[in-house]
């Protein structure tokens, strides 16, 4: 009778610990595989896996010799971008049937910080446009981003120079990234605000300074001729300097070549400008609550009547002014020093992450995007005036070529003599716990001098220069 | 030969017997283990080191510990967490228990007024009332002009930073809703009889409040504090939102500046050891504040009290 009992008792307790075992089976599967699917954790083992993947897998091939597939593009950039750039995908996808793009774009703000994190993860867009700066920052090893050259049969290299190339490649040697464009920063001028304070806009820095007290005078003490924050300043900065020393901040080698007193000298220049009502204080741009000038309404307004920006952001600038002014192409100085002191460099470029298990496909946007005519017309000068040979060709006949970006780009091709360092972009420097906005932002609030500003920044720069 | 194995057969039984609940937990020490332990001993382990996401780890190091008290920036997140914390808890309470009081009375359309107070606590941590907070009181905005309505010259609430802490501070108080139903619930189990027998007393309705209403609902109090206190110094969206941190850092909270060092200059490292330390603080804080407990906080089911 016992052992009946007892035998009851032990059958109910497998079955409790069987159900148990099976409750806790499902649930952990559940859990984990909805974890494991969201999430790569090595780059190299993603890599690895997208290889044998390929090698393995019998993939649909389509007519054209190229795999049916879905690829990932992505991009930052204004409103006018985005919409070319849909475009232009939309017309690769007709033409290469099979072949699905999904897109990823944004604006600026926060961006770089979520791709890097993309590629560190493994999880990065097939395509994706990236910054000079960014193949010494993220691709430190030569992991991140594939090596170009292996698709010389896709992508026509022949209609770049080859130290326009050579710029491009990473520390292995391999070509991380194809330039977009060469860029450089030039001022624009709300030309309707000048008109209203009966003056030319500014040709050279006299004419700037001179601005300044004539806008306080006859418009008011909320209009200035130029606003720029902190990293404007650090760019203004260094034309500065760069005309006045005729040396490059950090030149090709990753050599930092200033001086404390010549830093000094240099942020003495900027606050003379703030001093002069030239440009608004950081705390008056701060209490603006606007992420760029762009969105800024003291710019929409056209109380801030000049911007200082890259060449091939006019076309942002000048449709968020719209009919509120005219956004005309400035000069660059030259009465700043024996030169103008512009540096110039890539823009962006286009990569391929190493992770892409559709590197010919992604290969083959790349292409169309900077080669191929249909791609070439709808980019138009979206992101600046191309690099490419037959890109520049292709819009030249067919007048694409927007006449502001051609104007601005010409100028800032003329005038730049310097290397625009990777280094300058530096996290540590160009970030929002950055030197620039420390340095910048304190002496503008009186925290600083430019004694003590000067000291920071020449540290800063120094170690982002190790 | 049987009666041997028995004994064996016998522990193991008793053993699953006896351990059964942990079969059934499996799934939540699974959890614990990878998504709590090891971040947990992962941090721990990088915050002693410089490893950067990108660059790697070349060395082990107590230099961020000591950095945090004393590299000028994180000092100055470190005492802005702790204004915007001791400026935002108490503020919170006081005014969510005032209200909670007034809502306690019958009045007319009290469920309405008590649904209208509550929805700013569902909707405040959501990124769009943010950014309304931050288009009210920019330069030019809604707040200056009601301000200039009325003659007076508003100060720079966002580019000051004696006000944009503030501000934040404001965002965190308005959404006082959750700790008010909370406190509403806790005022309406104080006896009646407590208050008739205080009226008899001859006590006026501000005595009452004190020396009856408040030691009765202390535990509440103290649940509000804890909680109030830990959200407080895990702030993030404010901050990050409204005014990136600035202006000139005055709203750099701990949690801000941790964020920015790991997902802007990728030095985990520090990131970590920052974490840390702001885990040991309000671990330190918690303590105190549990210990203090049984100087002021009054529990009806204790004995002798």
């Amino acid at each position: 009778m016992f052992n009946i009992i007892s035998n009851i008792k032990e059958e109910n307790i497998m079955k409790k610990i069987l159900g148990a075992v099976l409750a806790t089976t499902i649930v952990a599967s559940t859990v984990l595989s909805g974890c494991s699917a969201a999430t790569k954790t090595e780059g190299e083992n993603s890599t690895q896996q997208a290889e044998e993947k390929a090698v393995t897998e019998s993939a649909q091939v389509s007519e054209g010799g190229y795999e049916e597939c879905t690829i990932r593009f992505d991009w930052w950039g204004g409103d006018s971008r985005h919409e070319a750039t849909q475009k232009a995908v939309e017309a690769f996808m007709a033409k290469y049937p099979g072949i699905t793009v999904d897109v990823n774009f944004g604006s600026w703000k926060d961006w770089e910080s979520a791709r890097a994190l993309e590629y560190q993860s493994g999880t990065g867009s097939d395509l994706t446009q990236i910054n000079y700066s960014w193949i010494t920052d993220y691709n430190v090893d030569g992991k991140t981003f594939a090596d170009l050259k292996q698709f010389s049969d896709i992508i026509d290299f022949s209609q770049y120079d080859e130290n326009e190339l050579a710029i491009c490649e990473d520390v292995n040697g391999a070509l991380a990234g194809v330039p977009i464009a060469l860029t450089g920063r030039i001022f624009y001028w709300n030309k309707t605000t000048f008109d209203k304070a009966g003056i030319d806009t500014p040709k050279s820095l006299a004419d700037l300074k001179a601005a300044g007290k004539v806008f306080a005078e006859k418009l008011g003490e909320d209009y200035y001729p130029l606003a720029v924050g902190e990293y404007d300043r650090a760019i203004l900065m260094s034309f500065y300097l760069q005309a006045k020393y005729g040396k490059a901040v950090i030149d090709e080698e990753l050599n930092f070549n200033y001086t404390e007193e010549e830093l000094k000298d240099g942020l003495d220049f900027i606050n003379s400008l703030e001093e002069e009502h030239v440009i608004p204080s950081i705390k008056t741009i701060d209490g603006d609550g606007a992420a760029s000038f762009d969105v800024n309404q003291k710019f929409l307004d056209g109380k801030y009547a000049g911007i200082l920006e890259w060449d091939s952001a006019a076309k942002k600038f000048i449709t968020a002014l719209g009919d509120a002014g005219e956004l005309v192409v400035g000069e660059e100085f030259t009465d700043m020093g024996e030169s103008t002191g512009v540096s110039t460099k890539v823009s962006m470029l286009y990569a391929i992450t190493n992770t892409s298990e559709y590197k010919r496909e992604a290969a083959m946007l790349l292409n169309f995007l900077i080669n191929e005519p249909e791609g070439i017309e709808l980019i138009g000068t979206q992101r600046g005036i191309p690099q490419s040979k037959i890109a520049y060709e292709t819009l030249e006949k067919a007048n694409a070529i927007d006449p502001v970006i051609a104007e601005a780009h010409t100028k800032v091709m003329d005038a730049a003599e310097f290397f625009f360092s990777p280094k300058f972009d530096d996290a540590s420097l160009k970030g929002d716990g950055g030197a620039y906005k420390d340095v910048f932002g304190g002496i503008s609030y009186g925290e600083y001098t430019t004694d003590e500003g000067a000291k920071i920044l020449f540290d800063a720069y120094t170690n982002a220069t190790k | 030969m049987e009666g041997l194995k028995k004994p064996q057969s016998f522990k193991i039984r008793k053993f699953c017997k006896d351990n059964i609940g942990l079969v059934f937990i499996l799934p939540w020490i699974i959890g614990f283990l990878v998504f709590k332990l090891y971040p947990f001993a992962s941090s721990l382990y990088y915050s002693f080191t410089d490893y950067n996401l990108f660059k790697g780890m070349k060395e082990y190091t107590l230099q961020n510990y000591i950095d945090v008290f004393t590299i000028r920036a994180e000092k100055k997140a470190l005492i802005v967490t702790f204004k915007y914390a001791f400026m935002t808890v108490p503020l919170k309470l006081v005014v969510a228990l005032f209200i909670a009081y007034i809502l306690n009375f019958k009045i007319k359309g009290v469920n309405l007024f008590r649904t209208a107070y509550y929805i700013p606590s569902i909707l405040g941590g959501s990124v769009a009332i943010s950014i309304l907070w931050k288009a009210l009181f920019k330069d030019g905005g809604l707040i200056q002009n009601a301000f200039a309505i009325f003659g007076l010259s508003a100060p720079n609430f966002l580019s000051d930073p004696n006000w944009a802490l503030f501000i934040i501070c404001l965002l965190r108080v308005w959404q006082f809703g959750s700790a008010m139903i909370i406190f509403l619930a806790a005022l309406k189990g104080v006896p009646e009889e407590l208050y008739e027998a205080a009226a008899i007393d001859g006590a006026g309705k501000w005595k009452q409040f004190f020396c009856v209403t408040v030691p009765i609902i202390t535990p509440v109090i103290f649940y509000n504090l804890i909680t109030q206190l830990v959200a407080a110094f895990q702030e993030f969206n404010g901050p990050y939102i409204i005014t990136a941190g600035g202006p000139r850092s005055a709203t750099t909270l701990m949690s801000l500046l941790i964020y920015n060092n790991a997902f802007k200059t990728y030095e985990m490292g520090k990131a970590s050891a920052q974490a840390w330390v702001l885990f040991i603080i309000l671990l330190i804080f918690t303590i105190i504040a549990f210990k203090s407990q049984k100087h002021w906080v009054y529990y009806s089911d204790e004995d002798g009290r």
